[in-house]
């Protein structure tokens, strides 16, 4: 089979989310897809997965073109798509996920439980996993659910394995298992599609590279070792490096933000001390617990010990009401769900924890409001610049620039941002904006800033120091001024040797 | 300018389809019975429809910020009760009756609101709950009806001011109140953001606990007020038959006003049309001769409609609002 993706554009209101992508997958080639968050991978792969439909162009099977975006119709073409959170329904068992809507009948009603099992097991042996049929979803780990999620797709006869970052949750061990299961489907004559941004695993495993930046297709090749590796560091980066980055404060600033022995289920105890000004980033893969600590130290999951201090004061945080009344706030990594209010006006969403404080005997002082929203608005570049424009209807990057102005506002009176994935779903201009952003609030309002993220080039623009956070521990710290990508890359993975 | 006048007046009529309805069928009426606007008439609904308003007014506010109140109707009828068993026999004092109902009911809230706000439990499934347990309290609290309560008391079903009925000049105040609470003052818009997300509301600092359980306990409170409204009017107390299928009559204006159910959306403005609608719909039918039974097909099918309407008129305001964005961010990009 040969998937053509032939020139596609996804428009979202004013923004190209991708901008005529046009790339080929053939049987038996794995075809590796690079670039940033928001260069356009993931609106990539929801067309191929019938999740969105693009706005021109076409994807082609065999020749012929996808005539309708829908999942269902991207299944029944031989298309599996396996997203970083994986799509396995928790509360059933593994036999029951890879029938889903395809359930094995007696006299079409009885579901046959026994046939059902059989070939459960027979498609798990294929990608080499141990689970029992019966097994819930639940009560696997990651790794285990993802090859679940293969099982799944190779039962329902994929043709096309699109693989969205699927080492990102894995033990190192894991990966390499990972690794060999792909290159034996490859084998079998798989075509292959597999998204990331580790270098290393490209030369182990990839036919083809394309790495799209800014929504285009800015490189393109057959895989070649060697010369190869180079070349994508700097295509892909865009040759930005630690360049805009601000000076660090003096030595001579207080502490602002100080963690002593900060412990949660998960965690090992942290102590870190952060200056006011200064941004630190916490840097690690996806289930590093970079969120489980953030959101230990504004209070939404339970601390188990340990001291936390602001300006030298010790401070009792046990609620996010009780971390803001503190000056401390987080800016949570889901923005949809945990951020915005979607259908409310920009300057509602920028206030909502403010307003209380122009209020004059409880009325909202309107005028004062727009001041500030028009303040903060304009040292954002927020754009367009409507205070009654729902958030929902912004871009991506101006969604999380109404979330941080939510907390840098004039009335907000925090002193301490944590930031969990800032640039998660926000297009390349956006994250350059938004860099600047954070870097120049630090050091205007001397806030302490932690960035919990898993991207190498954001610790190298944004950051003055990182911490190296692996399976619960903070496992290095390193002075990002005398660092590079690639040695940030190898000290969450090990085993990923990428261009030294 | 005129052009810009009228934009906005088919921009305010686009947002209150319900409005442009409720005019088309008050003109038709009016002019094919002649009685609709009559004072006698419109009277007679404003005063039930004031009933309404009373108790949708804080319920609207809970269904906002994505709760639901189902027990009304019964705590309407515990209200009652209550204020009937103060005045039996136009034996007690007025304001005390006022008073024991209006608490009753802060009671019953405030159950709702332990159950929902502290225990966590669905706001759904505990009002249904109570709906049925306060409708046994109030039948045991008063097994027979109580009745002829004395004209102090039955001022307030039947009194006026200036010419209008209290209860009427009771829900205006209310409405007038609500609205600016909803639109001015902080904790009134956490109420939308707390319907809209809850989680990041949360997560903003918002107390997303404390608001639904204050107006849980001022939905009770303004059922038991109602019950008092009903009991005088009535001149009796019939503890089965106090406000049976009122929180439906509650939650139909509700949704008629374009609250929706979804949480997060709409106004007092919506819910006062909401409330005229239902009431001004109803008598219309009866003025028309309609038979009863056909009456609750009608009215039952006219809210159907009328959420189709809106509904259709919603998508309507969302292709142009799109379109408007669209060419907001366009220009946003070329400066």
């Amino acid at each position: 089979m040969t998937v053509t993706v032939r020139n596609l554009t996804k428009r979202y209101g004013a923004t190209l989310a991708i901008d005529d992508v046009s790339l080929e997958i053939r049987s038996g080639e794995i075809h590796a897809l690079l670039g940033h968050n928001g260069a356009g991978k993931s609106t990539l792969i929801r067309c191929l997965g019938g999740g969105t439909a693009p706005s021109s162009g076409a994807i082609d099977i065999d020749g012929e073109p996808i005539q309708r975006y829908d999942p269902r119709e991207s299944i029944s073409r031989g298309i599996a798509v396996i997203y970083q959170h994986l799509s396995l329904i928790e509360g059933l068992s593994v036999a029951d996920n890879l029938f889903l809507g395809q359930e094995i009948t007696r006299a079409g009603v009885a579901l046959d439980k026994r046939e059902q099992h059989r070939r459960t097991r027979a498609a798990l042996a294929r990608v080499g996993s141990i689970a029992a049929p019966d097994t819930l979803v639940r009560d696997l780990s990651i790794g285990q659910r993802q090859l679940v999620e293969i099982a799944k797709a190779l039962q329902r006869d994929a043709k096309l394995l699109v693989l969205d970052e699927p080492t990102a949750a894995l033990s190192v061990a894991e990966a390499d298992r990972l690794g060999e299961l792909i290159l034996d489907l490859r084998h079998q004559g798989m075509a292959i599609l597999y998204v990331t941004h580790l270098l290393g695993e490209v030369a182990k495993l990839a036919d083809q590279v394309t790495v799209l930046r800014n929504g285009r297709t800015v490189f393109h090749a057959p895989w070649s070792p060697a010369a190869d590796k180079q070349r994508l560091v700097s295509v892909i980066s865009d040759g930005a490096g630690p360049a805009h980055r601000r000076s660090r404060p003096s030595a001579d600033v207080g502490p602002r933000f100080e963690l002593v022995d900060v412990a949660s289920p998960g965690l090992t105890p942290v102590s870190v001390t952060i200056a006011a000004g200064e941004v630190v980033a916490l840097y690690g893969l996806m289930g590093a617990g970079r969120s489980r600590l953030l959101n230990t130290l504004f209070g939404r999951l339970e601390r188990s010990g340990g001291d936390m201090r602001v300006d030298g004061q010790s401070v009792r945080i046990v609620s996010p009401a009780s971390a803001l009344a503190h000056g401390v706030a987080l800016v949570p990594g889901d923005r949809q769900k945990e951020g915005l209010f979607a259908s409310l006006p920009a300057i509602e969403n920028t206030l909502i924890a403010s307003m209380s404080k122009t209020s004059r005997v409880g009325m909202r002082n309107v005028q004062r409001e727009r001041s500030v929203f028009d303040a903060i608005g304009e040292l954002l570049s927020l754009r367009p610049h409507a205070p009654s424009l729902p958030a929902g209807r912004f871009s991506g990057g101006n969604q999380q620039k109404i979330l941080l102005a939510r907390w840098v506002n004039a009335l907000s009176g925090i002193r301490v941002l944590l930031l969990d994935d800032p640039t998660q779903g926000v297009d390349v201009g956006a994250r350059h904006e938004i860099y600047r952003v954070i870097a120049e609030l630090a050091e205007r309002q001397g806030l302490a800033v932690l960035v919990a993220t898993n991207e190498p080039e954001e610790v190298m623009e944004l950051a003055h120091r990182c911490l190296v956070m692996v399976k619960g521990r903070i496992v290095d710290e390193i002075d990002v001024a005398a660092t590079s990508t690639d040695e940030l890359l190898r000290a969450i993975h090990p085993d990923a040797a990428t261009a030294a | 300018m005129p052009s810009h006048l009228s934009r906005r007046i088919v921009d305010f009529l686009l947002k209150n389809p319900l409005l442009v309805l409720l005019l088309v069928i008050v003109v038709a009426v009016q002019l094919g019975t002649g009685s609709l606007l009559s004072w006698q008439n419109m009277r007679g609904i404003l005063i039930d429809g004031a009933i309404i308003a009373i108790v949708a007014i804080p319920c609207a506010m809970l269904v906002i910020a994505g709760y639901i109140d189902l027990s009304v109707g019964s705590t309407l009828a515990l209200g009652g009760v209550v204020a009937g068993m103060v005045m039996n026999g136009a034996q007690g004092s007025p304001p005390v009756a006022v008073l024991l109902a209006v608490l009753a009911g802060t009671c019953v809230g405030l159950f709702n609101a332990v159950l929902v706000c502290v225990c966590g439990f669905s706001s759904f499934i505990t009002t249904l709950g109570t709906l049925t347990a306060v409708r046994g309290v109030a039948q045991l609290l008063s097994p027979l009806p109580k009745n002829s309560f004395g004209p102090d008391f039955g001022l307030l079903g039947v009194g006026t001011l200036a010419g209008v009925p209290i209860s009427v000049w009771i829900a205006a105040v209310l409405f007038i109140v609500a609205a600016l609470f909803l639109v001015r003052t902080p904790a009134g818009r956490h109420v939308y953001a707390i319907g809209v997300n809850r989680e990041a509301a949360y997560l903003s600092g918002v107390k997303v606990r404390r608001i639904p359980f204050v107006l849980f306990m001022l939905s009770g409170a303004a059922a038991g007020l109602a019950g008092t409204v009903v009991v005088a009017r009535l001149n009796s107390a019939p503890s089965g038959q106090l406000g049976i299928g009122f929180e439906l009559a509650v939650l139909t204006a509700i949704l008629l006003g374009g609250i929706a159910l979804t949480g997060g959306e709409g106004t007092m403005f919506g819910v006062a049309v909401g409330v005229l609608f239902l009431g001004i719909l109803n008598n219309s039918l009866v003025l028309l001769g309609v038979s009863s039974f056909w009456q609750s097909v009608a009215s039952g099918l006219a809210l159907i409609a009328a959420i189709a309407l809106s509904a259709v008129v919603h998508r309507v305001r969302l292709a142009l609002d799109a379109r408007a964005s669209r060419s907001v961010a366009a220009g946003a990009q070329v400066t």
